[in-house]
This record gives structure tokens, C-alpha cells and sequence, in this order.
């Protein structure tokens, strides 16, 4: 449903993308991953027909984004990194709004704006004016704006950026509802935990490009590196050392007295290192292998190691 | 209806604001008739004439007063209604939905131009005291209004398109007054060198600065002064006009830039 391929798109002389490629179909939550000035935001915004692309295929639901912006803006639900919103009005009257916008008209304007506050839990709220909710249900009145017009994909960007975490609990709720309906969900954010969570596809970016891709719901006990937290009470420093003495094994990470290694191989190899240490007469309170983490993955791949 | 003017005009009449501006404005022009009323009475006692000179002048005036304060007005109106949308960060919230840039911009234009028309239409009672006065008839006021609603519309169509073309509100309204003071200073400094010549007959390129002033059309439509061209209203309401469908034009394609 999303086709991305070779986009570029320049701003004077900076490249925001520069031959980026993406495809997501009806079901997948994408997340895009990736620092700040990556090129995400630009990205979302050639989605949503609002930016126009230099080159590349750019298609959403099969249509050409370039060359039918209208029917895209149809199939698709944006919201942006900051989003506006008016005030003074009412939050069934701003649901309202935009159903006339979308041309929802007559009984279809009527259950697309009943539905949309239903699904935002908002019904109570409905004739309160916008100005008098909170960050949180702010952030679920612009959801409800966003899937008014029952769009086949929604661009989300920084949408969980201020909310609480009971909001952003609600907000992956809602996120996983959206998933369950068979649309497509692109969402960029910095808040790796939350897209770990609900993503079923991670796609970094950097530069403009793509540097790499993953999977991040694997399974611990068929990828072949695990990661292992550990906790000692004996020295750490030797610990570390007695870790990265064992081959197929790094250190990732080290906090006071505990530790994150990397091991090849799996949980054979993870075996062999426990027995390793204590061999080597590492005082372990914890030994944890697991799956690599989307932060971890993320720090092998910009830089950033907090050893 | 257009999704935009009924939100416009709802949050305008909800507002405080839009009240109080409006009662300010019809005390203004209470204000204006009850002065030229009670000048003109004072005349009459000194052995001048009343009745229909009366009536004339408190219509010129009242005609006058409201078109300064509706030109001091409709920039506030037209300049900001797009650029608030850009300080809200709410425009590509309308560019991503189903409205073309066309269906925007004519709701923003239609809104504040149905205002500024509110406001015109809310005086009506008060020119009609001229016309029971005596010396003007209906067609007068008809024609007067007509007038004052085409240049409102070519102004807000400018403010409008500095809207379109700014980030911030404060630089399009800024720039819209801008606009408007030197076309009328700059006339009105161009009429004071060339007066003499002004009292040729007919067209002269001399008179082309007066064409964008909008007291000079006002002034030969209520037939105050013609500057010696019977058609001069004419010439610079077409101009108003082509300004105005410039401007829109303009905006349009700004807003179509915006969107991709």
C-alpha cells in the first residue's frame, strides 16, 4: 500500500532525501527510525501530498502521489509532527469540520464524527471546547481527526512527542485497533520503546537513505546474537574482560555493576559464556539473554555507545 | 457551503471581538451623523439652507467615515486569515484534506468579505436618516454601497494574497497597511503637484495616481468631485478589479505552492 522507491528530494542544496525506498502493505505498523534532519519528516510529508519529490516512485494504494494528489489525500490520514488545532472550537463541532472537509456529507457526516469519537473515548468530552482538554486528549482529538475519513494509511509523525505515558498507552491501544483494520500505519518517533511495542516493521533512515532494516519482535532463541545482561558482584572490569575474552562475545554496554554483552551464535553460545564466567570466577547475580534491542540497534547503527 | 466560511464566521460572531467591533463601528457613525447633523443645523440658524443639503451631507460624510474605518478594517480581517493558519500550524491540516487551494482560499476571501459586509449592511439604518433628510434617493445609496463593497472586496483580495505569501500575521497585515497608506498618500501627494492640470477635460495620464485611490472613486461616485473625467470612478473601480483578481490569482497559486 506504500511503495517507496529512490525517492530524492533536495531543499536548495541539502539533500533531505536521497534515494530512500520503502514498502509497507495493508497490516504493517512501520516505524521510521532515525536522528534528527534524517530526511523522516520530509518523507511523511511527500506522503501526504504535501511536499512535492524530486525523483523516485512514490505510491500509495497504487496511485501516484505526484500525479493524483487528491485521491491520495483520500486514502490517507496525516498527522503532523506538530499539529494544529482550533481552539475555540468545539470537539464535536472540530470533528465536524473536517468531515466537511473530507465531503463527508448528510448521515455519513453524522456516524463518521460519532464513530471517531467513540473510538477516541471523547463522547463525554464532545461538547466541551478544545482549548479545555488535556495534551492527551488533544492528541486523541487529532487522531480522530486524522482517521475521520476512514483512511487505508495513516502517517503518523512524532505523535506520541509530550504525552504522558497513560496517553501514550492509549495512544498504542488505538495504534493496534488502527493495525487490526488491515491499514497502513508509518509512523516516525525518538521514543524507540513505543514503536518496539507496536511496530511490526522497523525501517531506519539517515541521510536521506536506507543504512538498515529490522525485525525487532525475533525470536531470542533463533536469531544468531543474542544480548545478555548482566549483573555482577565481583569486579566489573573483569567481568567486561573475561566477557570480551570469550570469542563471538562484545561488550555493548557497561553501568557500574552491570553489564550488556553481544554473543554470536545463540543460546548455545550464551550457555558457553555463563559457564565461561563462572569459570573464571565472575560472581554473577543475573545472567539475562535476550533479543537485541531496538536503542541497541539504533546505537550500532548511528553510533553512541554508552561504554 | 464552504466548510471554511461557516468556521470563520462561527468562531468571528463567537468571539467577544466581533460584537464589540461591531457596536464600535455603528457608534462611530452615530457619532459622525449626530456632528454633521448638529454643524449643519448650526448653518441653517446663520440663513444657510437645510433640508436636502442637510441630508447631502450627512450621507457624504457618513459614506466617507465608513469606508475609512472599513479600509482601516478589512486588512485586519483578509491579511491574517491565512497566516493565523500558518501560526497555528493548522493549514496543513485543510491542504492534506479534500479542499482544493481554490476552495481555501475563497473561504478564507468569502469570510472575511462577508464580515466587512455585515458591518457595511449594519449602517444601512443609519444612511437611511439621510435619505429621509431629503437630497438623496435610494439609487445613491444603492450606488454608494455598491462601491464601498467592490473596493472592500479588491482589498481583502490583497491582504488576502500577503497572507498567502507571509509566515506571520503581523508581516501581511503590516504590509497590506503598508500598501494601502502609500497608494494614498502617494495619489493624494501626486494630485497636490498636479492640480493645475487636474482641470483638463477628460482623460490624462496625470490623473492614472488617482485611479488607486479609493476616496477619489468615492468622491466622483457620490459626485463630489469628478477631477474633471466623468468616467474616473469607472476607470478605478476596473482598476480595484484587476488589482483584486491579480491578488487572487496570486494567492491561489501561493496556496497550491504550499501544497506541494
Amino acid at each position: 500500500m506504500i511503495e517507496v522507491r529512490g525517492v530524492h528530494k533536495s531543499y536548495g542544496n541539502t539533500k533531505a532525501l536521497d534515494g530512500f525506498s520503502l514498502v509497507a502493505e495493508g497490516g504493517d505498523l512501520v516505524g521510521l527510525v532515525g536522528p534528527n534532519g534524517a530526511g523522516k519528516t520530509t518523507l511523511i510529508k511527500i506522503l501526504a501530498t504535501l511536499v512535492r519529490a524530486d525523483a523516485g516512485e512514490i505510491r500509495v494504494a497504487g496511485l501516484d502521489v505526484g500525479h493524483e494528489p487528491s485521491a491520495v489525500r483520500q486514502m490517507t490520514g496525516y498527522l503532523p509532527e506538530v499539529a494544529g488545532i482550533y481552539q475555540e472550537m468545539r470537539v464535536a463541532e472540530f470533528l465536524g469540520f473536517f468531515a466537511d472537509a473530507f465531503h463527508l456529507r448528510g448521515t455519513r457526516k453524522k456516524e463518521a464524527v460519532d464513530a471517531a469519537l467513540a473510538a477516541s473515548g471523547l463522547v463525554p468530552l464532545r461538547a466541551r471546547y478544545v482549548e479545555e482538554l488535556s495534551l492527551g486528549q488533544k492528541q486523541r482529538l487529532l487522531l480522530a481527526k486524522t482517521t475521520l475519513h476512514s483512511p487505508k494509511v495513516l502517517l503518523l509523525d512524532e505523535p506520541t512527542t509530550g504525552l504522558d505515558p497513560m496517553a501514550r498507552l492509549q495512544f498504542r491501544q488505538e495504534l493496534r485497533s488502527w493495525q487490526s483494520r488491515d491499514k497502513v500505519i508509518l509512523i516516525s518517533s525518538h521514543i524507540l520503546s513505543d514503536l518496539e511495542e507496536v511496530c511490526t516493521q522497523v525501517v531506519f533512515i539517515a541521510d536521506g537513505r536506507n543504512p538498515a532494516k529490522l525485525e525487532p519482535s525475533s525470536d531470542p532463541g533463533k536469531g544468531p546474537q543474542l544480548f545478555c545482561d548482566l549483573e555482577v558482584i565481583s569486579d566489573p572490569r573483569a567481568a567486561k574482560q573475561f566477557a570480551e575474552s570469550f570469542p563471538g562475545t562484545r561488550a555493548v554496554e557497561a553501568r557500574g555493576a552491570q553489564l550488556v554483552v553481544a554473543v554470536d551464535g545463540g543460546k548455545e553460545a550464551a550457555a558457553a559464556l555463563l559457564s565461561h564466567l563462572i569459570q573464571s570466577g565472575v560472581k554473577l547475580v543475573r545472567f539475562d539473554p535476550r533479543a537485541q534491542t531496538l536503542e541497541e540497534l539504533y546505537r550500532d547503527t548511528f553510533g553512541g555507545s554508552r561504554s | 457551503m464552504n466548510p471554511i466560511i461557516r468556521k470563520e464566521l462561527h468562531l468571528h460572531m463567537r468571539m467577544r471581538r466581533g460584537w464589540w467591533l461591531l457596536g464600535l463601528y455603528l457608534f462611530a457613525l452615530c457619532g459622525t451623523v449626530t456632528l454633521v447633523y448638529y454643524n449643519s443645523a448650526m448653518n441653517a440658524r446663520r440663513g444657510n439652507p437645510v433640508g436636502a443639503v442637510v441630508g447631502t451631507n450627512v450621507f457624504h460624510t457618513v459614506v466617507l467615515t465608513q469606508l475609512v474605518v472599513l479600509l482601516f478594517l478589512a486588512p485586519v480581517f483578509s491579511a491574517g486569515s491565512l497566516t493565523i493558519e500558518k501560526e497555528q500550524r493548522t493549514l496543513a491540516g485543510l491542504l492534506t484534506s479534500l479542499l482544493s487551494p481554490f476552495e481555501i482560499w475563497w473561504g478564507k476571501y468569502a469570510a472575511s468579505l462577508l464580515y466587512l459586509g455585515l458591518l457595511l449592511f449594519s449602517s444601512l439604518p443609519i444612511l437611511s436618516v439621510a435619505v429621509v433628510l431629503g437630497g438623496i434617493g435610494p439609487l445613491e445609496v444603492l450606488a454608494a454601497f455598491g462601491v464601498t463593497a467592490l473596493l472592500l472586496a479588491s482589498i481583502c483580495s490583497i491582504g488576502l494574497y500577503f497572507s498567502s505569501f507571509f509566515r506571520r500575521s503581523v508581516h501581511s497585515t503590516a504590509l497590506t497597511y503598508g500598501l494601502l497608506l502609500a497608494t494614498h498618500i502617494l495619489s493624494f501627494v501626486a494630485f497636490a503637484f498636479l492640480e493645475p492640470s487636474l482641470a483638463e477635460a477628460g482623460f490624462s495620464w496625470k490623473k492614472m495616481p488617482l485611479l488607486l485611490n479609493t476616496f477619489s472613486c468615492m468622491m466622483s461616485v457620490l459626485g463630489i468631485e469628478d477631477f474633471g473625467w466623468k468616467w474616473i470612478w469607472l476607470a478605478s473601480l476596473l482598476s480595484f478589479a484587476a488589482l483584486g483578481v491579480t491578488a487572487s490569482l496570486l494567492a491561489s497559486r501561493n496556496l497550491r505552492r504550499s501544497e506541494g
